[in-house]
Formats: C-alpha cells, sequence, structure tokens
C-alpha cells in the first residue's frame, strides 16, 4: 500500500505533477533527439571524409604515419590481405603505395602525392573513382595511366588525354620517371585532395618505384565504422603478426578525431546544464510538495509510521515521476528520432561546408540504446541521488512540531 | 490489582528556556487503568494536549516518567517509539487527519500493513471494523466523499483496528455538530462497554463528559481533581 500511497500521492496536485511530467518528458525528447542527431552527425563525418580516401583502418609499416619515407613498406601484403579474410567485419581491403613527386606539363611542375591503387579493390574502400567528374576512374587494364584531381589538374593545365610527366625517387635510390596520360579528373570538395593527389595503377607504381611487390598501405573498410573499431584488438594482432602496425580511424585523421571530440566536450557541457537546470526545478517543486505535508507527516509519525518508511514514500514519489516523465519523453524522443532518421535535416546554406568534409547535405540522426537511454536515465538517476534532500527533511521530522505545522 | 495501561509519575513538561520557559505540565501522577473511560478536561492552555502526547509517546517529558505497560518510554529509541505507537495507541484527532488519497477501508487497513498484517486479514477487519464504527458499506469512498462525523468514524475505526491497549482522543468532537457528537460519544462508549477499550478523551464539551466515568481536571499544568464517576 505504501508503493499505492506513493504513487496516488504524486496525483495529489494534478496539474502541478503534469507540468512536472512534461517539464521532465520535453527534456528527455530534446536529449534522446540531440544526442542520437550529434553522434549521428558525427558518425556521417567521420564515414563520409574516411570513405573518400582513407578507408576506416590502415595497417602500414611502424613509423611512416609520422615519417612517410618510400622504403617503410608492408613487405608481403598479400600475406595480410589473407589475414583479413578471416575478419567478417573487414568487407574489403585494397593495397596503395605512395610518393611525393614533381608533376610537369611542359613548363608547369607541381609538388604532388601519387597513389598507386588497385583499380579493382579501391572502388571497394574509396569513394574517389566515383568522384570524378570529367574522363573515367582507372580501371585494371590501365598502364601508363593517371588521374587528377581536378585542382592539380588546372594548375597544370592538363586536359583528358595530356601526357603527364612523373619525377620522384625509387625505393632503391634510383630516380623514378615515367610519362603518363591523363585519363579522369576528380572533384570531391576536399580542397586539399583536388589539389594534391594523383592515383596511378599499383602495377605500374610499382614498376616506376621499384617497390619489388611492397606496398605503403593496407586499407580496409566495412559496413559500420563502429564494427570496424570493435574489431580493433584483432586487427592490431593481425597486424603485429605481420609486422606492421595498425592505425585506428582517430589515428589516420587525427583532425577530425580531435574536432569531434571538441563539439562533444561542448554539447555534453550544453547536455549537463539542460539536466541539472530540470533536475532542480522538479526537485524544488517536489521539495514543495513536501513541505506542504509536513503535518500529514506528523498524524503518520503518530500512527507509527517510521520516519525511514516515510521517507522512502517520498523517494518512491521522486522515482515514479521522473520514472513516467523520462519514460514519456523517452518513447516520445523515440518517435522523433525514428522519423528524422527516414526523411533527415537538410541545412540550407552549408553544402559547401558539408561538401569539404566529404558529408551529404541531408543529415540523419542515429539512435543506439545509449543515445536513447543516457539523458533520461541521467535524469532518473539525478533525482533519485538528489531525493536524499527530501529524505533527510523526512527522517529530521518529529511527530508533534509536525503535526504543528 | 489490574496494572494500568499508562503510568505518569512526576512528569513535567517545560517549553523554551531561561525567561521564556512555560511550565505546560508540573508533576503529574497518574494511572489509566484497562477499561477507563476517562476525559481530560481543563481551559486553554491548561495542558491537556500536552499531557496526551506524552502518553501517546509522541512527546518526551522534560522530567518524570511515563509507563505504557510496564516500559517506560524514556528508555525506548526513536524506532521502538513507532512500534509502541503502532502497536499500543491508537490516536484520534480533532481533524481527523485520515489520509485524503486512500478511502475509508485503504485508511484502515493502512494501520494493519506497517503492522505487517497479510492483505486478506486487513481487509476482513477493516470490513468488521467499519461496520462496528456504523460505516458499512461507506468501504470506498475517500475522506473528501464523507461528513465530518463519518470521516471521524473512520479515525476512530483506525484507531481501534490496531487492537491497542488505549485510545487517546484530542477534542474528537470539536468540528462537529451536537448530533453527530452524541453519536460520536454514544459510539466511543458502546466500544469502551463492549469491547473494553481504554479512552482517554482530551475535552472541553460538556456532551462527551457526560458519559465520563473518570473525570481529571488539569489547571495550570496540574492535575487539580481526579474523579471516578
Amino acid at each position: 500500500m505504501i508503493v499505492s500511497l506513493a504513487w496516488r500521492n504524486i496525483w495529489r496536485q494534478p496539474i502541478r505533477t503534469v507540468l512536472s511530467l512534461l517539464g521532465m518528458a520535453a527534456t528527455s525528447m530534446l536529449l534522446v533527439f540531440m544526442m542520437s542527431f550529434q553522434f549521428g552527425a558525427y558518425d556521417t563525418m567521420k564515414s563520409g571524409m574516411l570513405r573518400i580516401s582513407d578507408g576506416f583502418g590502415q595497417f602500414q609499416a611502424a613509423t611512416y604515419k609520422d615519417d612517410p619515407e618510400i622504403d617503410k613498406v608492408i613487405a608481403d601484403p598479400k600475406a595480410l590481405i589473407a589475414d583479413l579474410a578471416a575478419v567478417k567485419t573487414v568487407t574489403a581491403a585494397t593495397e596503395r603505395s605512395n610518393a611525393f613527386v614533381l608533376l610537369a606539363n611542359g613548363e608547369r611542375s607541381f609538388a604532388a602525392a601519387v597513389v598507386g591503387v588497385d583499380p579493382v579493390n579501391e572502388p571497394k574502400v574509396s569513394t574517389l573513382f566515383t568522384q570524378v567528374k570529367q574522363g573515367r576512374a582507372l580501371k585494371a587494364s590501365d598502364q601508363a595511366a593517371i588521374i587528377l584531381g581536378d585542382g592539380l589538374a588546372r594548375n597544370l593545365k592538363l586536359s583528358l588525354g595530356d601526357k603527364v610527366t612523373l619525377l620522384g625517387s625509387a625505393m632503391d635510390g634510383s630516380v623514378a620517371a615515367d610519362v603518363l596520360t591523363l585519363v579522369g579528373i576528380f572533384k570531391t570538395g576536399v580542397a586539399e585532395v583536388d589539389r594534391q593527389i594523383a592515383q596511378m595503377p599499383l602495377a605500374r607504381f610499382n614498376d616506376t618505384f621499384m617497390m619489388n611487390g611492397a606496398v605503403h598501405i593496407v586499407a580496409i573498410t566495412g559496413d559500420n565504422i563502429h564494427q570496424i573499431e570493435a574489431d580493433e584488438t584483432r586487427l592490431r594482432g593481425i597486424a603485429a603478426k605481420n609486422q606492421v602496425v595498425y592505425l585506428n580511424w582517430g589515428q589516420i585523421q587525427p583532425a577530425v578525431k580531435q574536432a569531434i571530440e571538441l563539439d562533444m566536450s561542448t554539447a555534453m557541457l550544453m547536455y549537463v546544464t539542460l539536466v541539472v537546470v530540470v533536475v532542480f526545478i522538479i526537485l524544488n517543486t517536489l521539495y514543495m510538495s513536501v513541505l506542504e505535508r509536513t503535518r500529514e507527516f506528523g498524524v503518520l509519525l503518530a500512527l507509527g509510521m517510521k520516519p525511514g518508511q516515510i521517507g522512502r514514500m517520498v523517494w518512491m514519489e521522486l522515482i515514479f515521476l521522473s520514472l513516467v516523465g523520462c519514460g514519456a519523453g523517452c518513447l516520445l524522443g523515440i518517435a522523433v528520432t525514428a522519423w528524422v532518421q527516414q526523411v533527415g535535416i537538410t541545412f540550407s546554406g552549408m553544402d559547401a561546408v558539408t561538401a569539404q568534409w566529404g558529408l551529404p547535405s541531408r543529415m540523419y540522426p542515429n539512435m543506439t540504446p545509449f543515445r536513447v537511454l543516457a539523458g533520461p536515465v541521467a535524469i532518473v538517476a539525478a533525482i533519485a541521488l538528489l531525493g536524499i534532500i527530501p529524505y533527510r527533511r523526512v527522517m529530521g521530522l518529529e511527530p508533534v512540531p509536525a503535526m504543528a505545522g | 490489582m489490574k496494572t494500568p495501561n499508562v503510568t505518569c509519575r512526576g512528569v513535567g513538561k517545560v517549553f523554551g528556556k531561561g525567561e521564556l520557559a512555560v511550565k505546560a505540565l508540573v508533576d503529574v501522577d497518574l494511572d489509566i487503568m484497562p477499561g477507563d473511560f476517562a476525559t481530560l478536561a481543563g481551559p486553554s492552555g491548561s495542558g491537556k494536549t500536552t499531557l496526551l502526547n506524552m502518553v501517546g509517546a509522541l512527546d518526551t517529558p522534560t522530567s518524570g516518567e511515563v509507563t505504557i505497560e510496564g516500559q517506560p518510554l524514556g528508555k525506548l529509541n526513536k524506532s521502538e517509539l513507532s512500534d509502541l505507537r503502532l502497536n499500543r495507541i491508537g490516536f484520534v484527532f480533532q481533524a481527523y487527519n485520515l489520509i485524503p488519497v486512500l478511502s475509508a477501508r485503504e485508511n484502515i487497513e493502512f494501520v494493519m500493513e506497517l503492522q505487517g498484517i497479510p492483505a486478506n486479514e486487513r481487509k476482513t477487519r477493516a470490513q468488521q471494523v467499519l461496520a462496528e464504527v456504523g460505516l458499512k458499506g461507506l468501504d470506498n469512498r475517500r475522506p473528501s466523499e464523507l461528513s465530518g462525523g463519518q470521516q471521524q468514524r473512520v479515525a476512530i475505526a483506525r484507531a481501534l483496528v490496531s487492537r491497542p491497549s488505549i485510545v487517546l482522543a484530542d477534542e474528537p468532537t470539536a468540528n462537529l455538530d451536537s448530533k453527530t457528537t452524541s453519536e460520536l460519544v454514544a459510539l466511543m462508549y458502546r466500544l469502551n462497554q463492549e469491547l473494553g477499550i481504554t479512552f482517554l478523551i482530551g475535552t472541553h464539551d460538556p456532551r462527551v463528559m457526560e458519559h465520563s466515568r473518570r473525570h481529571i481536571e488539569l489547571l495550570d499544568g496540574r492535575i487539580a481533581s481526579d474523579t471516578k464517576i
């Protein structure tokens, strides 16, 4: 009956209770939606950025990331890829080699990073091939072919079918020189990529730079970046076995990771503020209701109810109220988020910014149990914890002064 | 010889300190015997409520000792005092003090639940006691749906259902009209006569005192007279 009494007590002042419930429900709904949307945007940002060319993870020689010298290689990439075949979450892996070269067209020359890619597997890992706006992407039968970012092609004043002279250093220290035909021009929207990157067939790169079958990077992808993250320990094991290192997305794109962390910390501050404000407003309302009932608590004490029992009843009232409010908010939040998950949200005027990050113009929230429950549970937990305030007040009551009001 | 339900020995109560100190009770000696139907009368400020609070284990005396069924209250902790009030004392208040969100039957069952009585027995006993106080059929009404007299009957039923040694009533008829008062006093008297329940009633209502078989008069915190009728 104490449980039933606690439940009925919260409905003594229906308007006040409904207002409190609405406050908690609205806050919970907002938290569910905002967290799902924010984390969904992060996922889109990460995936979009990484899918352009990096992949969700990379295998490299130990110090290649910090000091990308041409002789820091994965000597036997085929063995590594064979090991990766056993990892279900890795849906594709591709080999790459990089070199810093001078690309020249007649009198004009520009420094560029040329990437040797496997035309068969590369499209499974990166979207760069789909960004080819003029000409075509590389194909398996290509020999002396190259594709350039549109900025680079413009700087070199190159058109499709033109010859490009490549000059660099081979792995054995000799001069690497080649003449390639421009077959495609891509435009990712990421200025850095479009101004500096060129791609050529990996087999040709292997010959030109005397790589002897070695590569600099094995990039992987999966259906979902979180699945790849979850398999990180296993991937690191495979890397160790092949005497290379595994880089996760954060190590590949530390700037993106830092930007997300910075944005997340600002958002967290806002979420915490929202929770704190709501919790104290609700607690104040409920504390008022406890003060109003001091006389009644005195009567209950006189009847033989123990202070602890009354305190627990008041605590139950707080928890019931917060569970109903936050539960309703949670359900509303799920409904709203599920709907937005279908239709997405477009931010007008943000096309240039989103394109720069490799993002689609329409963003979608992404619900997970954590994103749905974190906010509402934080509110319920905070109210339950701060319920100690009215509880202590009740514990200190004596029957006679309490009945005197 | 019967053992008293309640014994007060040299009970004093002082509110405040120093020059502001007020002596509400002074050296009160009192025995309430089983089956007593006693009224405690006196002018306002004479100490009736204070004495009822002492006897009801709601407050502690500044001096002296109150004993209920041989248990000196001064030696009991807060929890033991709660248990004593729950199991040995029934209270009837001037303002009824029913729990507004519970029905008449639930108000009565509530005390039994605190006593740990099983649900089936609670329901049966609550219905019995409601019938005893003349409220059969009104089980499911909430206090706001009952008249003042009916609410006070529920309060009496609530006080009785725990099978206490003594029922303490503080001005139980103060908010009632004369007809309802007569009915209520008759009810308490009948319960005293038929069930042997001890009543100590703080009142200055002559209609209550008419039924009294023992009349205790308080004046300035002292027992001025204690008359068996």
